[in-house]
């Protein structure tokens, strides 16, 4: 059981890292506090684990055929290639980090399923590309049935108020359904857990994660957002929270903070093309490229040495 | 603090803006003061302008304190404290110029340009409480805030003649031109502040949208 360590020390980091992008613009907009995000955040994060996380288990678990100590390196391996392209600045994502962990552990063992791996990157890659298309659309759907049925300005403010939280506490639980996998789906495949116990242990180690240190990642994620406008805000947390739940019902583990970027550039994408960073796509495609590879090859090393 | 949002349905938001109705329709009432108090030379009603100005002054306390106490989500608060201190700068500059109007024997030829600028600051300021009352609707201020524009310009047509009939006024003490000319200065700049309130307003207006 020792060996589940090595998820719950991943999904406590993935707590602490991506519950930022759950109320990290409803922060800065001023309208949530610090602590009643962390909390709504832990609460349904862990709520999502329990009801849809068993969803996106079968495909993590099916990658590669792993032994319980495959599978507690594989997740070291990945936790370690977030914690070093984190402190890079690098925006890494524990779903590319994990899968990259269990196919570099399947290519040792000679078990690792690449058909399955075409489905995940193809994902991958419509993951910033839903996250575009459900900001762009919800920026334009929203803007014309608020104009046309809520044109108080006292309304509207109660609007924005309460749906930023809402769409948070989605979002919260999108995180959960989806990202579990990330953390413990690996044990589900080695016989060393059960779904419905990996994904309440997966839960739990998110939740410890955002508990504990969500609140310093917000802070520090808060002040480099640029502050949006409530209207803005409510739009992106909502198609990230789209977006991953629609991949959770696909039943692959994307990354929230892929889901969030191509949010901000949807909306973007409705001021013009020109309030989009180029150099900031260049950055965030480097550590898409990075991550699997480098969580991969220290999943190599890390079974070659312990074998 | 999301339940008491949502249960509340806004009423310390609505509460402001009955406040902020309220200064504005004070500033339309002090405008009139100021207007009869001219055209009759009743100095006792130009004294009454300076009270209301103090009542205005203590709703702008309410309002900031009730705006910081959580009313209206906070990205909004300051474009509103700064609307409701633009007003409140009327309210000053209608207490200085009536101050100066108390100090001094304003000239009949001057008198008549006077009373048709205070009445247009009185339109004005009706027209910056039916802006306001359409932006709390959410409908589209460019007309309004273009009639605010034609009422100011109109005020700086009459402010040249004014300024040319005052050169013709024969001056025998330095203070009695000097308050003169200070006087026409505050009456004629009340509209410029007017007209910065509605812009605020049309800010408001859109960053909400």
């Amino acid at each position: 059981m020792w060996k589940v360590i090595s998820g719950i020390f991943l999904g406590w980091s993935l707590g602490a890292n991506d519950s930022a992008n759950i109320f990290g613009t409803g922060i800065t907009t001023g309208i949530v506090k610090y602590q009643t995000a962390i909390l709504l955040t832990a609460i349904f994060v862990l709520i999502g684990s329990i009801i849809e996380g068993s969803k996106c288990m079968r495909i993590v678990s099916d990658l590669s055929r792993l032994v319980s100590i495959e599978a507690f390196l594989c997740a070291l391996a990945a936790a370690i290639t977030m914690t070093i392209l984190t402190y890079f600045a690098i925006p890494a994502s524990t779903s590319q980090a994990i899968i990259g962990a269990v196919i570099g552990a399947g290519i040792l063992s000679g078990s690792a399923d690449f058909s399955k791996l075409i489905k995940i990157v193809a994902c991958w890659i419509l993951t910033p590309i839903g996250g575009m298309i459900f900001g762009y659309l919800l920026y334009h759907g929203l803007k014309f049935i608020f104009d046309k049925t809520i044109p108080s300005l006292t309304y509207r403010n109660t609007i924005y108020s309460v749906g930023i939280i809402v769409a948070g506490c989605y979002g919260a639980y999108s995180l959960g359904a989806n990202n579990v996998a990330n953390v413990t789906g690996i044990y589900v495949g080695s016989g060393l857990l059960s779904c419905q116990m990996a994904a309440f242990i997966g839960g739990l180690s998110i939740a410890s994660g955002t508990l504990t240190y969500g609140k310093k990642v917000i802070i520090t994620v808060g002040k480099g957002i640029v502050p949006l406008d409530p209207f803005t805000a409510l739009v992106t947390v909502l198609a990230e929270a789209l977006t991953l739940h629609l991949f959770t019902q696909i039943g692959v583990p994307v990354s929230s903070s892929q889901a969030v970027v191509g949010a901000v550039v949807g909306v973007g994408i409705v001021g013009g093309l020109r309030t989009v960073n180029p150099k900031m796509l260049v950055k965030i495609a480097v550590g898409w490229l990075m991550t699997p590879f480098a969580a991969g090859l220290m999943t190599i090393v890390f079974i070659y040495f312990t074998s | 603090m999301f339940l008491e949002k949502v249960f509340s349905r806004g009423k310390k938001e609505k509460e402001v803006i009955g406040d902020i109705t309220k200064q504005i329709k004070l500033l339309c009432t002090a405008c009139g003061f100021f207007k009869t108090a001219l055209e009759t030379d009743n100095l006792s009603l130009m004294r009454q302008v300076m009270d209301i100005e103090r009542a205005g002054d203590s709703i702008r306390r309410d309002i900031i304190s009730r705006i910081y106490e959580g009313a209206f989500l906070p990205y909004l608060r300051p474009d509103l404290c700064k609307f409701v201190e633009i007003v409140d700068n009327i309210f000053d500059l209608l207490e200085d110029t009536g101050y100066r109007y108390l100090d001094l024997k304003l000239p009949e030829q001057l008198r008549g340009e006077c009373i048709q600028v205070a009445f247009l600051n009185r339109r004005i300021c009706e027209m910056l409480l039916i802006t306001f009352e359409s932006m709390l609707k959410g409908e589209d201020l460019r007309e309004k805030i273009l009639a605010i524009r034609i009422y100011e310009k109109k005020i700086d047509d009459i402010k040249l003649d004014l300024i040319r009939d005052a050169r013709k006024i024969e001056i025998t003490n330095f203070w009695e031109g000097e308050i003169l000319s200070q006087f026409l200065s505050c009456l004629t700049s009340i509209s410029d502040v007017i007209e910065d309130a509605s812009d605020h307003l049309q800010v408001i207006h859109v960053s909400m949208k």
